[in-house]
């Protein structure tokens, strides 16, 4: 599926702008800065000035939250985010409620215990944020994460994204009969999204610390419908063929 | 949810000829008949006549399937269906690949080796089926049944169908995690459908044997999205709130 621009010369800006150029302006700006996020509960927040504020809308991190605050700028990231950020990143830190930092074991065990299916969930984060897509949390299609080529005001997004897993056990729970895969693959038909599922395989490492996660694999699969309607060499079969290919099943 | 009657007239219709009456006519027939059906992988076929393919079609059991025959109609019945002629209304015999009528118990094992959940999803099925409601396969919709109040052709289904199991083992591995339960919310959602899960419990009484059937318990829960905007006392919020309520209120 091509990637859908939402007007024209989009694209250009987009090309013009690379995201791995943003992202890496976004870096150097936290790092600069020193930046402290504070934990709380299943988010980090962050408080930031205009400048860093930008970088994190236009690199797509994290979301701001209004405040009574007039001066300051707050944004609320997502686990997975705030630990892009702190352990492939390096550019920020985390301070616990006792104040003081916390290390990336540290944090690695805290998000575990938030979300047990914590690393195989950043495994396919950063596999895709390190390929330069965006990634954003897919709850409102039902998904894990969403998945765009460029920042969601110049493009829509193309996958909608499940992180499942094998080897040792499959937490997400996601898949595993056919009513599930048809009712996904339906949904994201619905909002124009190919469904990709990204299998994890902890290749019997574990998880206690997030340096196992370079020996996982990854291995990326879309799932679509296939019209045999469509796929014939007769062109003159019906248009609107979705509801019968479904029936076909 | 109301039901939604497809045009006017058919909710009239439905009244002067209710499902359980239409039912019973076709127990009726089969018994006079003494049809049988035959055994074929996942599925039960029958062969049978103009007034009986009229019946099973008002009824809305099995599909009737084309042949190069002219003057026989053969139906070919899912697994739920074919067991609930059998055993709930004792109105037809399934004949095995060998040629042999296959008992209940025998029919019961053979659908169970082909369909691990059949025992749940039977109770289910057979519990709405008990209530006059019309159950068909939900495969299209991702879910496990559709179900309506009457004939499809004169009513459009209200609850999409998910049969869940807690006590022995849950086989059927559905809304385990948010996602699902979010993903099977919005579908139903968008093609006008209430998700109805229908949880059934073994009891321990495992399922050796049809006869375990009665001693399992159903309880049903719909699962439907609240709008706060839609709940307050006042009624100038947005109208299209749909989208922005998924972001907003989780």
């Amino acid at each position: 599926m091509m990637p859908r621009w939402k007007g024209k010369g989009l694209q250009a800006k987009a090309n013009a702008d690379p995201m791995s150029k943003i992202v890496s302006q976004l870096q150097s700006s936290l790092i600069q800065f020193e930046t402290r996020g504070l934990l709380s509960s299943c988010s980090v927040l962050v408080e930031v000035d205009a400048e860093l504020a930008d970088l994190l809308n236009r690199s797509c991190f994290g979301r701001p939250r209004i405040t009574a605050q007039e001066d300051k700028q707050w944004f609320q990231l997502d686990m997975e985010e705030a630990f892009y950020l702190c352990f492939s990143l390096k550019c920020l830190k985390v301070i616990g409620e006792d104040g003081s930092i916390k290390s990336n074991e540290e944090l690695w065990d805290y998000f575990k215990s938030k979300k047990l299916v914590f690393p195989v969930s950043y495994k396919v984060y950063s596999h895709l944020r390190h390929k330069n897509w965006v990634v954003r949390s897919g709850l409102q299609y039902g998904v894990d994460f969403v998945a765009y080529r460029h920042h969601p005001a110049l493009v829509h997004s193309e996958y909608a994204v499940l992180a499942l897993s094998e080897g040792d056990n499959d937490l997400n729970g996601r898949l595993r009969v056919w009513s599930d895969v048809h009712c996904t693959v339906r949904l994201c038909g619905s909002v124009a999204k190919t469904l990709l599922t990204v299998i994890v395989n902890s290749n019997n490492q574990g998880a206690n610390s997030p340096s196992c996660l370079e020996h996982y694999t990854v291995e990326e699969r879309t799932i679509t419908r296939w019209n045999p309607e469509r796929s014939r060499e007769d062109q003159t079969g019906p248009k609107n063929g979705t509801k019968k290919g479904v029936t076909r099943f």
